[in-house]
């Protein structure tokens, strides 16, 4: 099965970790993957920022760059949820296209949702252990109903306690330029967010969104915390720890 | 209502340093939002119940003209009289109008949204006719000359200390504590108004076509005493609020309550149907109903119209979590939240509320909750679009936009540009792998946390570079 | 043209221009003599038993008599319970009932201000709520149930519907037009506008007490 890896801008620049490991869980799942070499942006930014026309400027590049595999697998629930759930929008007037992004949503997945339900992957090669607690990203869980997929992953790990925390469907504030825009409420929201993750004393926070990432992991440093690990469930499955760069 | 919300940006973030407030917006999300979920599990088929919603409401506004006048024509049969306003001031005219007719001295009224909209006591009041609000939060919040903060809890932004002062110095009496003798002593000093009152005015949640009726749904009493005890009563409506049948009543009568305080029905329901007939031992001689349209068409001929659908239960401010943190003035309307954030700039025009709909994350709390299903996010992300198509974006947010869609759109420049910022963005980062203090754009998220840093190299160069050294 | 002729007319030419979506379809006169029903939750099991857990959920209180006779020994063992005073106001169908047997001062009219206890019937109850259904009319007062601190509501057992939607299909065969007002009651005011702290007795009565009556 061909699988076409949409590593999102974010990670390939800030973190590149999550695509080597992403690649890594779908070549374990027997997946020949291809990383077509010209993809930048879904264009969600500029989606939401209400600039309509260079959104479907990009997305008519991914859906071009992505015709020819037999799924798209991307580490993260926002960028899924722009090309799944906003293209059909974005080319309501283009029924050419429209057709070519109503194709691309039908393969598209996230990470965690390929892994449970296409690849049924329930076993991984990771050396990681202790507690964690999950974060459910806003797109992820209410644009592709990722919220299961993740915890079953991690209670396949043998070295692994799952703790949940009290408002993990709750909004990290990040928003994207929400984030400065408007940075004491988001800085408020992640506050909260931090209070609930600490209280769970977990060794580590685990996400499915390198926005989200950013903005807990940001706000826990400042707040003088070193301690929690702030990780992608990708990481997490391949035993990285966020850092690596090749 | 004067419209502020061009100062949300500086009001956010005084009430987010505002201790007593956010005391009362954590206890008010507590309720809400735990109260409103016990609730809906008790419906194993609410998805389905909250779709019929959204339809029936879809449905009678695309027939609206219809529904309206089957309404007036029954309403009329029963012998109301109806009004049709087209401006805030015409509403307002016909009140006063009415209330001089009548030789009305003192009118209690019972909470209007609407009312909010178009400033109706201060206008009444200004011809010298005393106005008493009865809800207990409006009366709370019109003895301290402010606005309400929300839809259904106009007071929720106060405190019970400020509640215990403000009553001291307004009912002239020693000073309570209680929560409960509060209430009873509102309940003692507004219920001689109720039964001198000479008119009474109310909003209508809704106008049932199928029966020429408007309904209110309150928990008090303060809406059936406004509604059967003075000699006239006004219900002011609009036109959206208009609903076809009493099966369609019942419907919305199944997810309101819930969406809104987490009860299974409101305490009283009252359905209005005309004034007093020969039968009737009581009940206002005359009843008004008063139809507005201020932008309401507007947003029926829109991209927006979904907001249209809104049945005013609240729940969506109640699982914002902008609005959780910064409370319903800082909107600077009388709809606050994220139907606030649609509302205010349709009603009002989009540079009268340029921050509302961008401050907000698009997590889609709001969306999920809303029982009739509007799609909150999306209709923001329309009004930014209408935003960036009128030019009133920043130049800092265009300019950043069109140097991103240039890198973005070519594949070779973007390889290079990320390379440099994966490498300097370490480098500046140092040792410590945080960036603390950026400059421009960063600057507003440095000032709140860190950024972590890049890695070095991005994702692109490191699987390129692999595969030509597994090639090669 | 009048307010109402241009706002119907901005309504229509809305409609056309607008993205009207309309999945029900149908025509409104279809609808408004059709009046279909929505779907409704899973309410099977007995109504009455449902009708009196769903009262005391709305923190009414509940009592049952075998006959309209027995009605003024219920009231007097609620009043007396409650330590309220045994002097009530009534509607008229139930002036002929044997209150002085219960040592009850009753009269037969509608409540004023100072009023402690008003006796009400009703046109029917909705058990999916716990609610009250009280029409107003001949003899039926409105002021009974909403001026007094108590209010006692007599309900007979074979006029509990399981939904709104039956007591409205009730009043469509019984009464065709509606009367001046339906009052839907579900247990004593309330409000929590203060802190969030729910409180009893807001502007109506402090307290519902519900006699189900067999007969």
């Amino acid at each position: 099965m061909r699988v076409g890896l949409f590593v999102t801008c974010l990670a390939d620049v800030m973190r590149p970790s999550i695509g080597l490991s992403t690649l890594d869980l779908l070549e374990r799942a027997g997946c020949e993957v291809i990383f077509p070499e010209n993809q930048t942006c879904c264009g969600q930014p500029a989606y939401n920022a209400g600039d309509r026309a260079t959104a479907q400027k990009l997305a008519r590049k991914v859906v071009s760059e992505f015709a020819d595999v037999d799924y798209v697998v991307i580490p993260s629930g926002s960028c899924g949820g722009m090309i799944k759930a906003h293209f059909e929008d974005l080319f309501s007037d283009l029924s050419d296209y429209k057709t070519k992004a109503q194709w691309l949503s039908a393969r598209t997945y996230e990470l965690t949702d390929f892994l449970v339900n296409v690849v049924n992957a329930d076993s991984f090669d990771t050396s990681f252990q202790g507690t964690v607690t999950y974060h459910d990203s806003c797109a992820g869980l209410r644009e592709l109903g990722i919220k299961d997929q993740p915890r079953k992953l991690l209670r396949t790990l043998p070295h692994v306690e799952l703790k949940e925390m009290s408002g993990a469907e709750q909004c990290c504030g990040f928003g994207g330029t929400f984030s400065v825009k408007y940075g004491d409420i988001s800085s408020r929201i992640v506050d909260l967010k931090c209070d609930d993750l600490e209280s769970t004393e977990a060794d580590a926070v685990v996400l499915g969104d390198l926005g989200c990432m950013l903005n807990i992991e940001g706000k826990l440093r400042r707040r003088g915390n070193h301690k929690t690990k702030v990780l992608h469930i990708a990481e997490v499955l391949t035993g990285r720890n966020g850092e690596e760069a090749e | 209502m004067e419209i502020t919300s061009q100062d949300f940006k500086a009001v956010s973030s005084a009430k987010l340093k505002d201790e007593k407030l956010q005391k009362a917006l954590f206890q008010a999300k507590d309720g809400f939002v735990v109260s409103r979920a016990k609730v809906v599990k008790e419906l194993d088929n609410f998805e389905a119940i909250r779709q019929a919603a959204s339809d029936v409401r879809d449905h009678c506004l695309a027939h609206l003209d219809e529904y309206l006048e089957a309404w007036e024509s029954r309403a009329q049969a029963a012998g109301t009289i109806v009004h049709w306003a087209e401006s805030y001031e015409e509403l307002n005219a016909i009140v006063v109008k009415i209330a001089q007719d009548n030789r009305v001295k003192k009118i209690i009224k019972s909470k209007s949204m609407v009312g909010e909209e178009t400033g109706l006591n201060e206008y009444v009041e200004g011809h010298g006719i005393e106005v008493k609000e009865t809800d207990l939060g409006e009366y709370i919040i019109q003895q301290a000359g402010e606005h309400p903060s929300h839809i259904i809890a106009p007071a929720t932004h106060k405190s019970k200390e400020d509640v215990s002062e403000l009553f001291a110095k307004k009912h002239d009496r020693p000073r309570l504590e209680d929560a409960e003798k509060l209430t009873h002593e509102a309940r003692e000093i507004l219920r001689p108004h109720f039964l001198d009152a000479d008119m009474g005015i109310t909003g209508a949640n809704f106008m049932i076509a199928e029966t020429g009726s408007t309904v209110i749904v309150t928990n008090e009493g303060n809406g059936r005493m406004t509604t059967t005890m003075p000699r006239v009563h006004v219900a002011i409506s609009s036109i959206e609020k208009c609903i076809p049948t009493l099966d369609d009543f019942a419907l919305m009568m199944r997810l309101l309550p819930r969406s809104a305080t987490g009860q299974v029905i409101s305490n009283y329901v009252s359905m209005t149907t005309g004034p007093k007939r020969k039968e009737d031992l009581d009940g206002p001689g005359e009843f008004h109903v008063i139809i507005l349209d201020v932008g309401r068409t507007r947003v029926l001929g829109s991209e927006l119209r979904e907001a249209l659908r809104c049945i005013r239960c609240g729940a969506c401010m109640n699982h914002c979590p902008v609005y959780q943190n910064v409370g319903g003035h800082a909107y600077g309307w009388v709809y606050p939240g994220p139907i606030g954030s649609v509302l205010t700039p349709a009603y009002n025009g989009l540079e009268n509320a340029i921050d509302l709909p961008n401050a907000a994350t698009f997590c889609n709390q709001c969306g999920v909750v809303c029982p009739v299903k509007i799609p909150l996010p999306d209709l923001m992300r329309k009004l930014r679009e209408k935003q960036y198509e009128k030019n009133l974006k920043s130049k800092t947010e265009k300019w950043s936009l069109k140097v991103w869609a240039y890198v973005a759109t070519r594949p070779k420049i973007y390889s290079i540009v990320t390379r440099v910022m994966a490498r300097a963005g370490k480098i500046v980062g140092g040792n410590s792998g945080r960036i603390r203090k950026m400059i421009f754009a960063g600057q507003d998220w440095t000032k709140h946390r860190d950024l972590p840093t890049p890695r070095g190299r991005t994702f692109r160069d490191i699987y390129l570079n692999s595969k030509k050294i597994n090639k090669g | 043209m009048s307010a109402r002729e241009n706002i119907l007319a901005r309504i229509r030419s809305a409609n056309k221009t607008g993205k009207a979506s309309d999945v029900i379809g149908g025509s409104a006169a279809d609808r408004l003599t059709s009046s279909p029903l929505s779907p409704i939750p899973d309410l099977t099991g007995n109504v009455t038993d449902r009708f009196k857990q769903r009262c005391v959920d709305a923190a009414s209180t509940l009592d049952e008599v075998h006959q309209m006779e027995d009605v003024p020994k219920a009231v007097s063992r609620y009043l007396t319970e409650k330590e309220l005073p045994m002097s009530l106001v009534c509607w008229p169908e139930f002036k002929n009932l044997p209150w002085s047997e219960s040592s009850i001062q009753f009269e037969s009219r509608g409540a004023i201000g100072d009023d402690k206890v008003g006796v009400t019937g009703s046109y029917c109850a909705v058990a999916e709520t716990g609610t009250l259904v009280l029409l107003s009319g001949q003899d039926h007062h409105a002021t009974t149930s909403l001026l007094p601190e108590t209010h006692i509501a007599v309900v007979r057992r074979d006029r509990i519907l399981k939904t709104m939607e039956e007591a409205w299909q009730l009043m469509r065969s019984e009464v065709g037009l509606l009367p001046r007002q339906v009052a839907f009651i579900s247990g004593p005011s309330r409000t929590a506008d203060i802190e969030m702290t729910l409180v009893y007795g807001a502007h109506g009565p402090f307290r519902v007490h519900v006699i189900l009556v067999d007969e």
